[in-house]
């Protein structure tokens, strides 16, 4: 039980047998990270007391039960719905689940901790072990540990009026700590591990993992190393918001450590924050300052028994998988390698691309209607993909319209540029393209537009014609397309005016 | 201290006569509730009966001190679950009574509201003309020196149970075990988690029982508790190993290590006759063997101190409580120094050591040797206990499908003397220095770490002598079981 103390984090034989990858940047040095990611967990109500989970936009200090302010007489109750998505967390990343985990007090003394203790899981962690698989390396990125813990509230500091004020409303919500063994070997892999990580922890519905709005916060540990030699003096960055933060810190220590150790010089072992103005590191505490946590078993909350069959539960009503999907999208639905990342990458435009695709819609065709036209669009006028007005059923019915002949594709385009710019449920989508005159009108005579364009344009026609410039055909088809609105089919009429010209 | 002495329109009750008449005296209310208006009379099992509760036990409408400098004006914003069930019940919330700083202590001196009192004096010639100064015991002193001058019919108090049956002179208590029933717990404030629970104190068995039952039944209206399957396992059990009628199939443990050399004969005496006693009608009475008693004083501070530490480091004197303003000039490294000066003049001296110890015994040094080894203690007290009881330890099981068997060689209660000694005299106290404090716990602690229900019931005496206390300690769940033992205890006299 709590008796047993934690495996020591770093296992130096398994870190030497994981090394040997060379980089330009730094050639005949090795870089060793590991990251510690904290991500808030999507409940309903705090870990340990009914007070809902905040959302940012409330009010400070309006979240908040007398047990999140630690008043004296208030007790924790374990909100079982935070276990479960840590449990599906855990089945997603493969982690070993812990039959009996208990949880620990941390104590410290800080204005953002009421009770002077958060409540963690420090002695037995809900689940141990784990993998991250990464599509551009071999070895999968090892799991240490999945630990749920309290969040703190948030602190604020005026320097004008030099005061702190203190918003309890985050006090008590629920997170997990995902702690990886030290298998990073770039700064590229560090970004691309949390992003894997993020699209897992959106998957199964446990977390947003936004960085932006601190739903998942990374702290970070790197060491640098001659090839073939011991391992360095790692340090650990604090607080890092943002990929691309944590990516520009991680390649500062790299640098700040190989500067060191050329000179002759030690690495100092330390806590160290990062600048975001000047995209530098700076120390926080050393080793010798280090806070002794005095680690105590809560005896309040006794110990959490998970029962096999409950993880069972949680195993079959866990979705698809990100690399799951992935698959499923190259192989099934045929899409490129950089296709299915890009629907990855974009926080829900892979359920909204399963919708379009429910009802038997070619999946290549819906793609390139929604990555290429509609994200297209939404990316140039600056609107994020959440922003999109158009669901996916009026998409399907844009995508149906085109295959089903019964507008061209050029028509398609203008559509969805209007439903974009005024956007309406009460519009059915074909009543739109009528009212737009789309529609493809079948009494329409393509011959004689062909004819037309013929007699308009001569001298391209003979230009075509005595192969002189075949290309010349583009601007005759132009003109038809011109002429009909947009209501032909262009491959249509293309090889209608072809063989007019040429004389079939 | 404030006494409400307005006109009531209701009779005032004979307990708030009592104490208006002899409170200032002896110093167990620290809160005195105004008389609730007059209303029917109902069927509520409580109705009108005047009940007090510990200071460390949350209420809305008054003051909830722990008797602590630090939470001096505070007045939480609910009630506990406990007050709750007692108002519901129509009990009568006479006040809040005095203790121990966050219940730490054995005597009941250590409270910013000063010591208390304890109410009985012998009859002998010399203590009419010039009283008695003795302790009442603690952490509950209040208590139970307002149960024993008739202040109240009853106290729900939060204790340690160990510091709970030391305050036994001339009172009973039964608890409910630790962590058995965590709502009970709910708005009590804590001083060691795995330690503290809920008791009542009254000035007879039956009274005591007839608050436990009601409460209890109010409590099982609430279906949250996951020991309540295990509670009723165990009362089956109990009900089948002693069926509660006559002595004649009890079967009672001596535990040879409670009556140590240091056992005061005034104490020793009347113990050994209540034995005999149950003897004589048909208890059968076995010597028993609790090896591991010696190793449980140091366990048990060990453990105490490590959680008070813990449940302390919440009073910074930020979100409510006592806080000392910081000069414009003061300079803090960190905020821990800014929390000192709080923490420095809102805590008293005693719970200052406590929390200093509990710090130590919880650092990266100290752990191993100290808080795990008082874990592994408290581990062999509670196998001790469960070699020697006729019924197994239900909670002990609940993981496995192992069927619960009964060890028929085993005995149902245990019986021992309540404390080494009868109440010390508050002029006696030992110095801060001195261990005698700690050492008046040694009988009562091994029970507490087990977690088990425990009672202390006072023999009689000759009216020249002062109280002595008998212990009856039982399998865990087998409240019933001990409380009849009471019940017998109390008749033979």
């Amino acid at each position: 039980m709590l008796l047993r103390s934690w495996p020591q984090r770093t296992n130096n034989t398994v870190r030497l047998l994981l090394r040997g990858i060379h980089d330009e940047r730094w050639p005949g040095w090795e870089v060793v990270i590991g990251i510690e990611t904290h991500a808030q967990i999507k409940s309903q109500h705090k870990l340990f007391s009914n007070s809902p989970t905040p959302a940012l936009k409330d009010a400070p200090n309006t979240s908040v039960t007398p047990f999140d302010v630690a008043f004296p007489g208030t007790l924790p109750s374990l909100n079982q719905e935070c276990v479960d998505l840590a449990l599906r967390t855990a089945v997603a990343l493969n982690a070993d689940i812990q039959p009996r985990s208990s949880f620990d007090r941390k104590h410290y003394f800080y204005p953002d901790l009421p009770a002077g203790y958060q409540i963690t899981q420090h002695y037995e962690p809900i689940a141990v072990g784990g993998t991250v698989a990464l599509t551009n390396r071999n070895s999968a990125i090892r799991i240490n540990q999945i630990q749920l813990e309290q969040d703190t509230a948030k602190t604020t500091f005026d320097p004008r009026t030099r005061t702190s004020s203190i918003d309890l409303n985050r006090a008590g919500s629920a997170l997990m700590e995902i702690v990886t063994e030290p298998d990073i070997r770039s700064p590229e892999e560090a970004g691309m591990y949390v992003r894997t990580l993020q699209s897992i922890l959106r998957a199964v519905g446990a977390s947003d993992g936004n960085m932006e709005t601190g739903s998942l916060r990374c702290d970070v540990n790197v060491s640098i190393n001659r090839a073939g030699e011991p391992l360095g003096t790692r340090c650990e960055i604090k607080n890092l918001n943002s990929v691309k933060f944590m990516q520009s810190a991680i390649l500062y220590e790299i640098e700040r450590h190989r500067a060191l150790y050329v000179q002759g010089a030690t690495v100092q072992q330390e806590t160290r924050g990062f600048n975001q103005d000047t995209f530098e590191t700076f120390p926080m505490r050393s080793k010798e300052d280090a806070p002794d946590y005095r680690y105590m078993p809560d005896p309040n909350l006794g110990v959490l028994l998970l029962p096999p069959q409950r993880i069972e539960r949680i195993r079959r009503t866990l979705p698809e998988l990100p690399w799951a999907t992935r698959a499923r999208l190259i192989e099934v639905h045929g899409l490129s390698e950089k296709d299915a990342d890009v629907l990855l990458a974009e926080e829900m435009a892979l359920a909204y691309f399963n919708q379009v695709c429910v009802d038997g819609r070619n999946p290549r065709l819906v793609f390139n209607w929604m990555i290429h036209e509609l994200l297209g669009r939404l990316h140039s006028a600056n609107l994020a993909f959440s922003d999109n007005p158009i669901t996916s059923r009026q998409l399907g019915e844009v995508v149906d319209l085109v295959q089903s002949g019964m507008i061209t594709g050029a028509s398609g385009k203008l559509l969805l540029r209007d439903m974009l710019a005024s956007p309406s449920a009460s519009i059915s989508v074909a009543e739109r393209a009528r009212s737009l005159s789309l529609l493809s009108d079948p009494t329409l005579d393509l011959d004689k537009l062909c004819l037309a364009a013929i007699t308009a344009l001569p001298s391209e026609a003979t230009a075509f014609q005595t192969g002189a410039n075949k290309n010349v055909l583009n601007k005759i088809l132009g003109w038809v397309i011109r002429e009909s609105k947009g209501r032909v089919d262009t491959e249509k009429a293309r090889e209608r005016l072809a063989a007019l010209l040429e004389g079939h | 201290m404030r006494a409400n002495v307005t006109c009531f329109t209701r009779r005032i009750s004979s307990w708030r006569q009592a104490i208006q008449q002899n409170n200032a005296a002896i110093n167990a209310f620290v809160y005195v509730s105004p008389p609730s208006p007059p209303r029917p009379e109902s069927k509520l099992p409580l109705d009108g009966l005047a009940v007090a509760v510990k200071d460390m036990i949350c209420t809305k409408d008054m003051p909830t001190t722990s008797s602590s400098v630090m939470l001096k004006d505070f007045t939480p914003p609910f009630d506990a679950t406990i007050v709750r069930l007692l108002r519901e019940a129509g009990a009568d919330l006479v006040g809040k009574v005095n203790c121990d700083e966050f219940g730490m202590g054995s005597l009941n001196i250590h409270s910013a509201h000063g010591p208390v009192i304890n109410p009985f004096q012998t009859s002998n010639p010399v203590s009419r003309e010039q009283p008695e100064r003795r302790s009442a015991g603690g952490s509950s002193g209040g208590s139970a020196a307002a149960v024993a001058a008739g202040m109240c019919y009853a106290y729900v108090i939060c204790t340690i149970l160990s510091t709970f049956l030391l305050t036994k002179q001339c009172i009973r208590c039964l608890l409910c075990p630790p962590n058995a029933n965590k709502r009970f717990r709910w708005g009590v404030i804590s001083f060691a988690d795995s330690l503290d629970c809920v008791g009542i104190m009254a000035k007879t068995v039956s009274a005591t029982r007839h608050i436990f039952n009601t409460l209890n039944a109010y409590d099982a209206q609430d279906p949250t508790s996951v020991n309540e399957e295990s509670r009723r396992i165990a009362s089956r059990q109990a009900v089948r190993a002693w069926s509660g009628s006559s002595l004649s199939d009890l079967k009672i443990g001596i535990p040879q290590e409670y009556f140590p050399r240091e056992l005061a004969p005034q104490v020793s005496g009347p113990v050994r006759d209540t034995i005999a006693a149950l003897k004589s009608r048909g208890a059968t009475v076995v010597p028993v063997s609790l090896p591991t008693t010696p190793y449980a004083l140091s366990a048990y501070y060990v453990i105490s101190s490590a959680e008070a530490s813990s449940n302390m480091a919440r009073y910074d004197g930020v979100e409510y409580g006592m806080r000392v303003a910081s000069k414009n000039d003061d300079h803090f490294p960190n905020t821990a120094a800014r929390y000192a000066v709080t923490r420095t003049a809102g805590f008293g001296s005693e719970v200052q050591k406590r929390i200093l110890l509990g710090t130590y015994a919880l650092s990266a040094e100290a752990f191993d040797n100290y808080f795990l080894q008082a874990q592994r203690v408290r581990q062999l007290i509670k196998d001790d206990f469960n070699r020697i009881f006729r019924i197994p330890d239900v909670l002990g099981y609940s993981e496995t499908t192992e069927l619960l068997t009964n060890n028929d060689e085993g005995v149902d209660v245990l019986i021992h003397p309540s404390a080494m000694r009868t109440a010390p005299r508050l002029d006696d106290i030992p110095t801060a220095e001195s261990l005698d404090a700690y050492v008046q716990d040694v009988l009562t602690v091994p029970a507490s770490l087990a977690g088990l229900p425990a009672l202390s019931v006072p023999l009689q005496r000759d009216s020249d002598e002062w109280p002595v206390g008998v212990s009856v300690v039982g399998q865990w769940g087998t409240d019933e079981t001990v409380l009849r033992v009471g019940h017998f205890i109390e008749s033979l006299q």
